[in-house]
């Protein structure tokens, strides 16, 4: 096997589109996050022909690709498709050897991935029926206190008291935000309970498989440093964020692709993690912009009194 | 109703048992009798729960099950019209789907401009099903395990401004938590049973001072045997289905459910299971199966989506995926035969409505989930998580959980109902359908 091997990953979700390219060695060559407002052939395409241009790549150059997401059979060239489920353990458990337990929180859905010491998936729950707890929750949030969504997870860690407020629907919950505003409660009160609650939300879809430790936050709400502090207050242990956390489906994919041609197999007939995943030479997941370190979100669990250990 | 976007294309890989479409000719049949029973002379009864038609055949009324019928609305798209009169009249989207689109029946036949001449509702599209269906003489409830249910017919009745005669069957929920208690045995069985056979005693006086029929008990004798037939024949079919690869799948067995739920017991039914069983055991002597190429086999926890029936067996057999057996038709629908006496057979009458697959504890429906788990070699268990029947959802979760503890079996949930199609999406099951298969595919691979 050369070294120029490379290999695609395209996970289309239902408000971002995400590319990675990896090489023979799974690490990421390249990367590419396109926001969407929902499952888009375009967004999809400009994910993808970012993330092959900044590897200087095309189409033609790949060897394998394989896509993912709710959009998953809407990517062309894609030799096989894997759900969200599969690419998400395979991609953070190569990014976090040894992790357990995987939570993502997208832009419409979250899931609860628990994997056995292989990085293979044991079982899973999702809750991609309702928008609570996801990153359009946030989204709803964000708009009633008008706060850049950039910005709500600080104010959130301003907040110090815990008002009652319901998650059993986004849209019943921004009635609730409205009328809190209305009764004049402090702003960063109602991001914090907001924060709260959506962290007893995912509480109860980790139920659905078990606790285990150690706990991967990925998706884009894993950038929120509030969601990551109160989620590992709910869970009472530390939760550990890759630094990329939108693209681990992504780059599950493209490990995937990778995957069956070292085996010798043509992706379409693959089964994923057929082979053991571990213990194998680590695959590097720098993108080349930074280390790959995985956050912690240690000074905001620290505020909130939490114990702080780095895993991966 | 509102339009839903057209399902993606997916190959029939299905090979359902030809069987079965006479046995939904005799249902067409059933309901074309009942839509006329008034102009016969007949007296009609409404009832839910536990299959009572034989009481009601020997006491010469014309019946209507009304899960079944508004399952059959919902299985021909014609739930719409009795959902929004039952939607207008103030029945919320979240109440049993069943229930409210029989209500909506109800309140259509009340407010029907021919309804109180004719008893047939006549308020909107007379050629639709859902308005065929003839004003009750009386309401007989006999709903266990579900607290809807035990009211419907009591609403029904106030629907009908209480001028309606009604009887309630109660039936004590088998907990099945006492030292001696177990699947059919036990002490709570025991009284449970007697319990309830006396209310059918007491059913049968009511029905002969209202009706003015005298009853046959002969013919309940009869009923009975053809039904105890049918049902023996039933089971023997479901045996053959352990069979690898399927003969047959859990779809055709929904099908069948029609028949044995609420047909006349007569030689016709004895007929039509023969058939079915014959049917399948000619499948497995020349090597026909159920679906294309057999990859999985899983289990199915939850009351049919009478809405996606064909689509739904369509989806897993495009997956290579065999349904073997499930809750609803394997723990249910006169399952247990031996318990008849056909010479008296009220009591075993009496233990199969007590036998509804929503009215055990949570530990008689691990051991029969598990024991079906095992018995059918499944490699995975769907639960039809449906959206608007909590007594059939409550204790999905620890079942789940008991079987991938127990058997390392895992599940996947996903939403939907029985009579309302808007609670299902597409994607919903068939991302998390795709995972679990995957995982399936691991686990083998690394056993291989």
């Amino acid at each position: 096997m050369t070294g120029e091997r490379r290999y695609l990953g395209v996970d289309l979700g239902s408000t971002t589109a995400k590319a990675v390219v990896v090489d023979q060695d799974g690490a990421i060559v390249s990367s590419s996050t396109i926001a969407m407002g929902a499952v888009s052939r375009a967004g999809m395409q400009r994910a993808v022909d970012a993330a092959l241009a900044d590897a200087g790549l095309t189409a033609e150059d790949l060897d394998g690709t394989v896509s993912t997401g709710y959009g998953r059979r809407l990517v062309p060239g894609a030799q096989r498709t894997f759900t969200e489920i599969t690419c998400h353990a395979r991609g953070t458990s190569a990014m976090v050897p040894g992790c357990r337990l995987v939570i993502d929180i997208g832009g419409q859905d979250s899931k609860a991935i628990t994997v056995d010491d292989d990085g293979l998936v044991q079982e899973f729950a999702m809750n991609d029926r309702c928008a609570s707890g996801t990153g359009r929750f946030y989204e709803v949030l964000a708009t009633a206190v008008e706060v850049p969504i950039e910005e709500l997870g600080a104010l959130a860690l301003k907040g110090s008291t815990d008002l009652e407020i319901s998650t059993m629907c986004a849209t019943f919950a921004e009635t609730e935000i409205v009328s809190l505003l209305a009764q004049d409660a402090p702003v960063a009160d109602i991001a914090s309970s907001v924060h709260r609650a959506i962290a007893a939300r995912t509480l109860a879809l980790v139920a659905q498989v078990g606790r285990h430790t150690p706990v991967v936050l990925t998706g884009g709400v894993a950038q929120n440093p509030a969601a990551v502090a109160f989620l590992a207050r709910a869970l009472d242990t530390e939760v550990l964020v890759p630094a990329h956390p939108q693209i681990t489906g992504a780059y599950g994919a493209a490990l995937l692709a990778r995957d069956a041609d070292r085996r010798g197999r043509p992706v379409a007939d693959d089964v994923a993690g057929a082979d053991r995943l571990f213990p194998r030479p680590s695959e590097p997941h720098s993108c080349g912009s930074c280390d790959g370190t995985i956050d912690t979100g240690a000074a905001h669990a620290v505020d909130l009194g939490l114990p702080v250990r780095l895993g991966g | 109703m509102t339009a839903t976007m057209p399902p993606l294309a997916t190959p029939d890989r299905t090979n359902r048992l030809a069987a079965t479409r006479h046995g939904n000719r005799m249902v067409a049949q059933y309901w074309d009798d009942l839509f006329t029973a008034r102009e016969r002379g007949q007296q009609i009864v409404w009832y839910n729960g536990g299959a009572l038609n034989p009481i009601f055949q020997a006491a010469g009324l014309a019946w209507c099950h009304g899960e079944a019928f508004a399952a059959r609305l919902a299985a021909q798209q014609l739930e719409g019209p009795a959902q929004l009169a039952g939607a207008e009249y103030g029945y919320n989207a979240e109440l049993c789907s069943y229930s409210r689109t029989h209500l909506g029946c109800a309140v259509l036949t009340v407010q029907g401009d021919e309804g109180a001449q004719t008893g047939v509702v006549g308020a909107h599209d007379q050629a639709e099903l859902a308005a065929r269906l003839p004003a009750p003489d009386f309401f007989v409830n006999n709903y266990a395990g579900c607290s809807t249910g035990q009211q419907w017919d009591e609403i029904s009745y106030r629907v009908f401004d209480k001028e309606v005669p009604i009887f309630n069957i109660s039936h004590p929920f088998l907990w099945g938590n006492k030292a001696d208690a177990g699947y059919l045995q036990g002490e709570e069985w025991e009284s449970a049973s007697r319990y309830v056979r006396d209310q059918l005693v007491d059913l049968i006086a009511w029905l002969e001072e209202r009706s003015g029929n005298k009853f046959d008990w002969d013919l309940l004798r009869e009923s009975m045997t053809y039904i105890k037939r049918a049902a023996e024949l039933r089971r023997e079919g479901l045996e053959l289905c352990k069979a690898k690869p399927a003969p047959a799948t859990f779809w055709d067995w929904i099908s069948a459910i029609a028949p044995i739920n609420f047909l006349p017991g007569n030689q016709e039914l004895v007929d039509y299971f023969a058939s079915v069983r014959d049917e399948i055991q000619h499948r497995i002597d020349h090597g026909i199966t159920g679906i294309e190429n057999e990859r999985y086999r899983l289990y199915f926890d939850g009351i049919m989506n009478w809405n996606k029936l064909g689509f739904l067996s369509r989806k897993f057999a495009e997956h290579g995926v065999a349904v073997m057996a499930g809750r609803y038709i394997t723990n249910a629908f006169w399952q247990e035969p031996q318990l008849i006496d056909t010479d008296d057979p009220l009591l075993g009458m009496a233990q199969h409505y007590l036998l509804c697959p929503t009215n055990h504890g949570t530990r008689t429906l691990d051991y029969l989930t598990l024991r079906d788990c095992e018995e059918y070699d499944v490699d995975g268990i769907v639960f039809h998580s449906t959206r608007t029947c909590r007594a059939f959802t409550g204790p999905q979760r620890l079942l789940a959980r008991s079987a991938q503890n127990n058997l390392g079996i895992p599940s996947i949930f996903f939403e939907g109902d029985v009579a309302d199609a808007s609670f299902y999406k597409e994607e919903i099951l068939e991302s998390r359908l795709a995972a679990m298969l995957e995982a399936i595919d691991v686990k083998r691979a690394q056993a291989s």
